[in-house]
């Protein structure tokens, strides 16, 4: 039982002072908390709004910039070049959420990517806009319940499936892309570190539950994001080198979505055949995804 | 400008009700005042119901507003002066001032498991306690007491009826909300205790926390058993507060800084942290 977390094992201090301003049990806090522990103190860091500024704001005391949401990419563009210029070498994070890297966001961190700017990119996904009340965004799932999507007689909450960012980053043909979840800390940790030797643009895709929004307990954060990795709505791999893809965590065998989805109250409303639709296509991705472990992605 | 403000002033039968409400981010003070604004409504009065927006966090203070009455047509601004402040919250008091510009002789409903006479502030107000977190465990099953101070608020003023509070509920909820909600008003109505406060010439200090303490946000609050922690670290490197610290291998929680989400307890595998309801004496 006393298994030693590797967490533990990070050398350097705990950056993120005490007492942030989350929601209960927010999974952005657990995030920024072990990003930034890793990374150490020779960090600078861009946000554009969202709840992962309201997480970051006072509590990491170190230099930042926040900009509007379509100006995230260019903003932290600057930056690097500007440090480059003056000769300090200096990690340069973005902490964005899903609107400001699927959304409004995502032309400026698009061409952030094409120009191969040295920076690392992490985009906290939440899956709705939950600073603002929870508006949908790109990186919704389907069938979710959210303010503009909301379930009426008419409506079974989101129409479209969630956008496949990590894939989009994958083709700009950067040195490293990976998805991540707060409930694998160990997984996450590596992922930095490794990013954080790169030179390159970096993009790391951390999922991130909100209990508010997603509709559950907040002690259940951790418990919901690992659900979400073990049957297989979020599977966690990374792309290395361009194209070399490999899966990070391979369950062996997928939990059946609903034992993800019982637990949020946002999935409350579907019914048998919309479960059967999601169970499908994470089984399918899954496949798919197996398929293609350990070898060169066709981009 | 003035002359305006002057009609209005000098409309004597026009009555005009202003109601503050205090809460947490979760706690459900915007809806409370948007039930009691049509509850109001339904009575056939004129009523408006002010949200104070800010970023909406859960169990950060959050205040709404509630005015009722023809004059309320005529104003759009937030209510400085009430004639009644509602508290949804039973450790607020200690930290937000929540009788700032109350009318004198105004009456306060408080949730607290206190009766009125044990309620302290520096002047006299009528006051109107229930145990709103007992009776939304109860009855909804989760801590969100916006519908149970409202049965208190129908008790305490009279100012709406509880039959018309029902109706307002079934206006905003539907199905198994509604019908748990409906309970709730019924069950604090039942059980609020009207009275006067006790007045004290200062009130007691509370020692102050730092100013970004997230103590008073919790609801529940961790406790470690020292004898079932193995010192795994799972709660320390999941704590989204960093409020857990390890001391001789065994975690202790720094209370300060926790906001109660209970990730702690959740994901401990030998199941040594319980969360145990907070009680308003021990921080009081």
């Amino acid at each position: 039982m006393s298994k030693p977390t590797p967490f533990q094992r990070v050398e350097g201090e705990e950056i993120m002072a005490l007492g942030n301003s989350s929601c209960q049990g927010c999974g952005h806090a657990t995030l920024a908390r072990i990003t930034f522990k890793v990374l150490g103190k020779n960090t600078v860091y861009t946000s554009v709004p969202g709840c992962i500024w309201i997480a970051l704001q006072g509590s990491i005391p170190l230099y930042w910039r926040g900009t509007v949401f379509e100006g995230g990419g260019a903003l932290i563009s600057g930056i690097a070049n500007g440090l480059e210029a003056v000769g300090k070498e200096m990690i340069v994070v973005g902490f964005y959420g899903d609107g400001g890297t699927a959304d409004i966001g995502l032309q400026a961190m698009s061409a952030a990517a094409e120009r191969n700017e040295n920076v690392l990119w992490i985009c906290a996904d939440n899956e709705a806009y939950m600073n603002t009340g929870g508006q949908r965004s790109g990186l919704t799932p389907i069938y979710a319940s959210t303010t503009t999507t909301p379930v009426a007689s008419e409506s079974r909450g989101k129409k479209s499936n969630k956008k496949n960012v990590p894939f989009i980053m994958a083709a700009h043909n950067i040195p490293y892309v990976a998805t991540a979840s707060i409930a694998y800390p160990n997984d996450l940790i590596g992922k930095l570190q490794y990013a954080k030797e790169l030179k390159g643009f970096k993009y790391i895709h951390v999922q991130s539950p909100c209990p508010t929004g997603w509709g559950f307990d907040p002690a259940r954060t951790i418990k919901v994001a690992r659900l979400m990795v073990e049957s297989g709505i979020w599977p966690l791999y990374e792309v290395t080198g361009g194209n070399n893809f490999k899966l990070t965590y391979k369950p062996r065998e997928l939990k059946p979505v609903k034992e993800a989805l019982i637990l949020q109250g946002r999935f409350r409303h579907l019914d048998d055949s919309e479960y059967e639709y999601i169970q499908g296509q994470a089984v399918e991705r899954w496949r798919q995804l197996l398929n293609v472990d350990g070898k060169k992605l066709p981009l | 400008m003035q002359t305006l403000l002057t009609t209005v002033s000098t409309l004597p039968e026009i009555i005009l009700i202003e109601i503050r409400f205090h809460g947490r981010g979760g706690q459900g003070a915007v809806t409370a005042s948007r039930v009691l604004a049509i509850a109001a409504f339904l009575e056939g009065h004129h009523s408006q119901s002010i949200p104070m927006y800010g970023t909406e966090r859960r169990g950060a203070p959050v205040t709404a507003f509630v005015r009722i009455g023809e004059k309320s047509r005529m104003i759009r601004s937030l209510v400085h002066e009430p004639d009644y402040v509602v508290v949804l919250d039973p450790l607020l008091r200690n930290t937000v001032n929540i009788t700032e510009g109350l009318k004198p002789g105004g009456t306060i409903i408080i949730n607290s498991a206190s009766p009125p006479e044990e309620i302290e502030f520096t002047s006299e107000y009528k006051v109107a306690t229930v145990d709103a977190t007992k009776v939304a465990l109860e009855t909804i099953g989760r801590p969100i007491t916006n519908t149970a101070i409202l049965g208190a608020f129908a008790k305490g003023t009279g100012e709406v009826k509880l039959e018309s509070l029902i109706e307002a509920v079934k206006t905003e909820m539907s199905g198994r909300m509604a019908d748990t909600n409906i309970k709730a008003v019924e069950k604090a109505y039942n059980s609020t205790i009207v009275g006067k406060n006790r007045v004290v010439k200062e009130l007691k200090k509370v020692a102050l926390p730092p100013a970004n303490s997230r103590a008073d946000w919790r609801t529940f609050r961790p406790i470690v058993d020292p004898a079932k922690c193995t010192g795994c670290q799972i709660c320390w490197t999941f704590c989204p507060e960093h409020s857990i610290n390890m001391m001789e291998r065994k975690s202790t929680i720094d209370y300060i800084y926790c906001k109660g989400c209970g990730v702690c307890a959740e994901e401990c595998p030998t199941k040594a942290i319980t969360m145990v309801m907070e009680s308003e004496k021990k921080e009081g």
